[in-house]
């Protein structure tokens, strides 16, 4: 298993063809990657990035115009859903109105014939696992958005799908219950060990739950890899900001060597390293226009004067372990987080302040 | 792509060689039966020929006995001058003098007698035109007693348009297997989904076969004669008094438009916008005519005030009045088509949010003004949608014009006529054609035009509180105004349960079971096929509906468009215009259905599948679509999905298109009329034959038992639909 693949995604592009002489509609544009066994992919980006049409490509719900699907070893591209071993959770979760939580469960074992005393025995298995046990009489309908969620999930767990596919599952549960469900979700994924593709427009969820995050834009993947390294390293200005709080400076660089590059911030040096993993991901050269990206924990707060820009501060956001104090500056809002505030300086709102950055955390981009 | 392009070139080696294996077993079958009649006809001719007398002067009068000895060839003695060795036909009819003038310098023909001259019987290679068919000739020498010598030729004249017909079917089949395999390789080889592909195309097979092409076929017959594009057709039926019918039609239709849509409107207010006692029961007895058979409510008012009713005659002693015509029609229109208005019109008033009426009143306008500044201005598209659905019906209704027009003209009971008694097919088609024109103008400016003037905005949740836009005074009025509508409603089924039982109506009233006996024992052949059919066609368009519905809703593929507004054609097209066509198109090889039952069937689904379709297209955008593709992702294949999840899920409109179907098949008789025969025979058809014959016991007590065998039908729907109300909750996404 250790160094094979579970899906892959080999060039692969939907283009929707406009029948009234207008544009095509790229959908997908030419997406290549591929998912490791008992990985959590999360596909990430706004509304319309197609990351939910590439989800319907790996189940088989939608023909690629181009490109090659594999799911182990096997080539999908042509199958149709019901014959590829994969199992989506649906966003409205596609619950079968007319039948019983149990028999919405059973569905795809009963299909497979499997003996009516192994379904019995797996869907209680699966309807304990998703904490439901009790439920399996009640119709669909007489579930709250929670339950109903579980059973979607139970469904496609039991018939232990080659990979699990989730689309937006928690985006119709409200905010308390969309917190339990992932801590959930991520605990029955690492203890059946599934290969997932997850999709998501919520940035919390995607770092929290996944062992790799694709970010896509208008089609495209933008930027791949761990949690953390598109945290720390996004490669794009639009991936530093989809991915969380950050406050950019227009930078002028100087010279570039390797992943360390020196610009000038409105006259002042800073060295700090590219974004991405390796030289040439970023695409930053000397002499280019780029910006400089910060995020609320790397920002300094000093006298007027001494950092990088100055600004006023607005709004304090008072949150426990941390403060969030908003300014406006010359190069818009930005946000810095004071940690432990009890014993450090808080800025009053309506005070003026210099913002500086801690060089190690900060990262130049490219322009957009 | 490489691969679809692989997959291309392997269909077209394919498609080559079942072509050539194709041609060559159909061109094998043609020769082969070719040889085979033409063996037969060569050695009847032979035979013929060896009868022949031996002296030239027998031959004349041999010929004229045995003139049609041999069906569909035709002899001519041709005698031989020895001197100049030149041909002359003897005694020739005017089209063979007239054949020979022009052919006899023909190659061909001049081959053909020397041959025969040298003894040699020879058949023309060519055909030659004889009266404009294509005839083939042959000359075959006649000889004298020693057989030393000839005494003359026989030319033999025979149209080769014998063939043309095998060859057509001949050809159909061979493309028909052809096409069939090519449709089924390309959607084995292409098609992701093949379980759908094959639904699909069955789907366009049924729109284009039992829709499009019989309505072609009608299309083609009004501007086709003889065989050539001529509009003698139309300038007859424009030119002639067919005009008034178009006129009587068109003025019946606005008059019960009229007429129906105020009472329709009387009702609807009265049920919805005042307090009024006995909404249910006023509601059911105001459905009652749509769903009760034809004949029946005609028959009750010639019961009641026919030449010899009940109440124009034994009550009232009038001899001069007469219910046959306008004004007869009128009433019994309005009072079956009424209901169609009253229906739309509530729905419209129930959607209209009461709150806006509650404003106006609250802005102190006061109920007359709330009435027509509010109420009415947001009901008028229901109104006018409700006026153009009756005129639709009225236009297209032909059982009550069938017994009651007396001296007044209408269309659909003119084109019958035009078919059945005047046996012009042709003229019936353009009458039935006439007909199309309005009745699909007022159905397409109901469809898309008011329709989409609608101010009400379906929310969904019809306010189920009242507001109270009538004072009490008036609220009397109108309450008396329905309840006596609705009396006479009653009064007139009462009527038909009273005529079951009366000896002879009009002339003894006493009371008899008799009629009921032999009305079943003669009508219970009809009960038996009408039932049958009924039942055959119900599940068939039920299920197809329901397919249909799935097809349009979810998938995208190539004419979905055409291949919809085909299938909903029926529903505007008037019953006399299709019973034609079915005619016109299934009378001739290779369908021949003309006749069987099939036809019968086939024309119940056609007619009743629109509004499954509908209904089930209605049903289908309320439910999530990840439900089937849930299901799908499971391993369901489109089959499996359609039975485990699409046809529970849909229940309630497959129910109700089911019963819908079989209700209007046991009531059906506008297109059923020209499609009965002795084998199938049809129960609303013997009422009507009941009823000219003036046996209106008899006619009563079919009328009766079909009006309870469709309550049945009903209650048994209502017990099927009537289940679980908390399931269609959750489908909504």
């Amino acid at each position: 298993m250790g160094n094979s693949v579970a899906v892959s995604l080999d060039h692969v592009a939907k283009i929707y063809p406009n029948m009234k002489g207008k544009k095509d509609v790229v959908a997908v544009a030419d997406s290549t990657f591929t998912i490791e066994p008992g990985e959590l992919v999360t596909l990430l980006g706004p509304s319309g990035c197609g990351k939910t049409t590439t989800l319907r490509m790996i189940a088989g719900f939608e023909l690629p115009t181009s490109g090659a699907i594999r799911i182990g070893e096997a080539d999908v591209t042509m199958l149709p859903p019901n014959k590829r071993n994969t199992a989506t959770v649906f966003q409205s979760y596609g619950l079968f109105p007319h039948m019983n939580v149990g028999d919405n469960v059973a569905y795809g074992l009963k299909l497979r014939k499997v003996s009516p005393v192994e379904i019995a025995r797996r869907v209680a298995d699966a309807l304990a696992m998703v904490g439901l046990s009790d439920l399996a009489d009640r119709t669909p309908g007489r579930l709250s958005g929670g339950q109903q969620q579980r059973v979607a999930l139970a469904r496609s767990l039991i018939v232990e799908p080659e990979v699990l596919l989730l689309d937006e599952p928690l985006s119709n549960l409200d905010a308390l219950l969309r917190e339990q469900m992932r801590v959930e979700i991520k605990r029955i994924q690492k203890k059946l060990g599934n290969t997932t593709v997850y999709v998501t427009h919520d940035r919390v969820e995607a770092m929290s739950l996944s062992d790799k995050v694709i970010v896509m834009r208008n089609g495209e993947i933008m930027q791949m890899g761990k949690p953390s390294d598109i945290y720390e390293n996004p490669r794009s200005k639009f991936v530093a900001g989809f991915v969380g709080k950050v406050a950019f400076f227009p930078a002028d660089v100087e010279s570039v060597d390797g992943m360390e590059a020196v610009c000038s911030v409105g006259g002042k040096k800073v060295k700090a390293r590219l974004g991405g993993e390796k030289p040439g991901d970023s695409g930053v050269r000397s002499g280019s226009k780029a910006s400089l990206m910060a995020r609320p924990e790397s920002l300094r707060l000093g006298e007027p004067g001494e950092g990088l820009v100055d600004g006023t501060v607005t709004t304090n956001i008072y949150l426990g372990s941390s403060v969030e104090t908003w300014m406006s500056t010359p190069y818009g809002e930005m946000l810095a987080q004071i940690d432990d505030p009890a014993n450090r300086a808080v800025w009053p709102e309506g005070s003026k302040v210099s913002i500086s950055v801690k060089e190690s955390l900060v990262r130049v981009l490219p322009e957009e | 792509m490489t691969n679809a392009r692989k997959k291309l070139l392997v269909f077209a080696a394919a498609f080559t060689v079942f072509a050539c294996a194709d041609a060559w077993i159909f061109m094998t079958i043609r020769k082969a039966f070719i040889g085979i009649v033409d063996g037969m006809q060569a050695k009847q001719a032979d035979l013929f020929v060896r009868a022949a007398p031996r002296e030239a002067s027998d031959i004349s009068g041999w010929l004229e006995s045995s003139k049609d000895a041999i069906e569909g060839e035709q002899f001519t003695f041709i005698a031989v001058d020895p001197d100049t060795g030149s041909y002359m036909p003897v005694d020739p009819d005017s089209s063979i003098a007239g054949f020979w003038a022009a052919n006899a310098s023909d190659p061909e023909f001049a081959k053909g007698l020397d041959s025969a001259y040298y003894f040699e019987p020879y058949t023309t290679a060519k055909t030659f035109k004889l009266e404009d068919i294509q005839t083939n000739v042959t000359f075959k020498p006649l000889l004298n007693a020693d057989e030393s010598d000839i005494i003359g030729i026989l030319m033999i004249t025979r149209a080769s348009g014998a063939w043309k017909d095998f060859d057509r079917i001949l050809l159909i089949f061979a493309v028909g297997v052809l096409a069939l395999f090519s449709i089924i390789y390309l959607v084995v080889a292409f098609a992701r989904d093949r379980i759908s592909a094959f639904a699909i195309i069955v789907l366009a097979v049924i729109a284009f076969l039992f829709i499009a092409y019989p309505l072609f076929e009608t299309f083609r017959l009004t501007v086709m004669s003889q065989g050539h594009f001529s509009l003698d057709v139309w300038k007859r039926v424009l030119g002639g008094d067919y005009l008034r019918a178009f006129g009587g039609s068109m003025l019946l239709g606005v008059l019960t438009a009229t007429v129906s849509t105020l009472i329709g409107f009387l009702f609807a207010f009265t049920v919805n916008r005042t307090s009024m006692k006995g909404k249910k029961i006023v509601n059911a007895l105001a459905t009652l005519p749509v769903i009760s058979p034809p004949f029946s409510l005609t028959l009750s008012v010639i019961l009641l005030a026919g030449n010899n009713g009940l109440i124009t005659r034994q009550l009232l002693g009038l001899t001069a009045f007469s219910i046959y015509g306008l004004d007869g029609l009128v009433i019994v229109q309005t009072i079956g088509m009424f209901p169609i208005a009253y229906m739309t019109m509530s729905g419209v008033l129930k959607a209209i949010d009461s709150t806006q009426e509650d404003a106006a009143l609250d802005l102190s306008a006061g109920r007359f003004k709330t009435f027509t500044t509010i109420t009415l201005p947001l009901a008028m598209p229901g109104i006018l949608s409700a006026w153009l659905l009756v005129f639709t019906n009225s236009l297209a209704d032909f059982a009550n014009p069938l017994l009651l027009a007396g001296d007044f003209r209408v269309l659909s009971v003119e084109a019958y006529m035009e078919v059945t008694g005047r046996n012009d097919l042709g003229g019936g088609a353009a009458l039935s054609v006439m007909l199309l024109l309005p009745t699909l103008t007022a159905f397409l400016a109901q469809r898309y035009w008011v329709s989409k003037k609608s101010f009400v905005t379906v929310t969904g949740k019809p306010s189920s509180r009242l507001t109270e836009l009538a004072s009490p005074g008036v609220r009397k009025v109108l309450t008396f105004l329905v309840v006596l509508i609705l009396t006479l409603i009653v009064a007139l089924y009462a009527t038909i349960v009273a005529g079951c039982f009366v000896r002879n109506w009009g002339i003894d009233y006493s009371f008899t079971l008799e009629n009921i006996f032999e009305a079943l024992s003669r009508g219970k052949k009809a009960i038996f096929d009408t039932v049958t059919l009924a039942a055959l066609a119900t599940p068939v368009a039920g299920i197809l509906s329901m397919i249909g519905a799935l097809i349009l809703v979810r998938k995208t593929f190539l004419g979905k468009r055409i291949l919809e507004a085909t299938l909903m054609t029926p529903f505007a097209i008037p019953g006399t215009l299709l019973g034609i066509s079915y005619i016109l198109a299934f009378n001739k090889a290779p369908l021949v259905l003309v006749g069987t039952a099939a036809i019968i069937v086939i024309n119940y689904v056609i007619r009743e599948l629109p509004v499954g379709l509908e209904g089930g297209v209605a049903n289908l955008r309320q439910v999530d679509p990840s439900i089937e593709e849930a299901a799908q992702d499971l391993g369901a294949d489109s089959a499996t999905v359609f039975r485990t999840i699409v046809l529970p899920i849909l229940r309630p409109s497959f129910i109700s298109s089911m019963s819908y179907t079989f209700v209007r098949s046991m009531t059906a008789v506008s297109a059923i009329i020209f499609l009965i025969s002795a084998r199938w025979y049809h129960l609303t058809v013997q009422i009507y034959n009941f009823s000219e014959n003036l046996r209106f016991g008899l006619a009563s007590v079919l009328a009766t038992a079909l009006i309870g065998i469709v309550f049945a039908a009903f209650g048994v729907m209502n017990l099927l639909v009537r289940d679980d109300g908390t399931m269609e909750k959750n489908i909504v996404s």
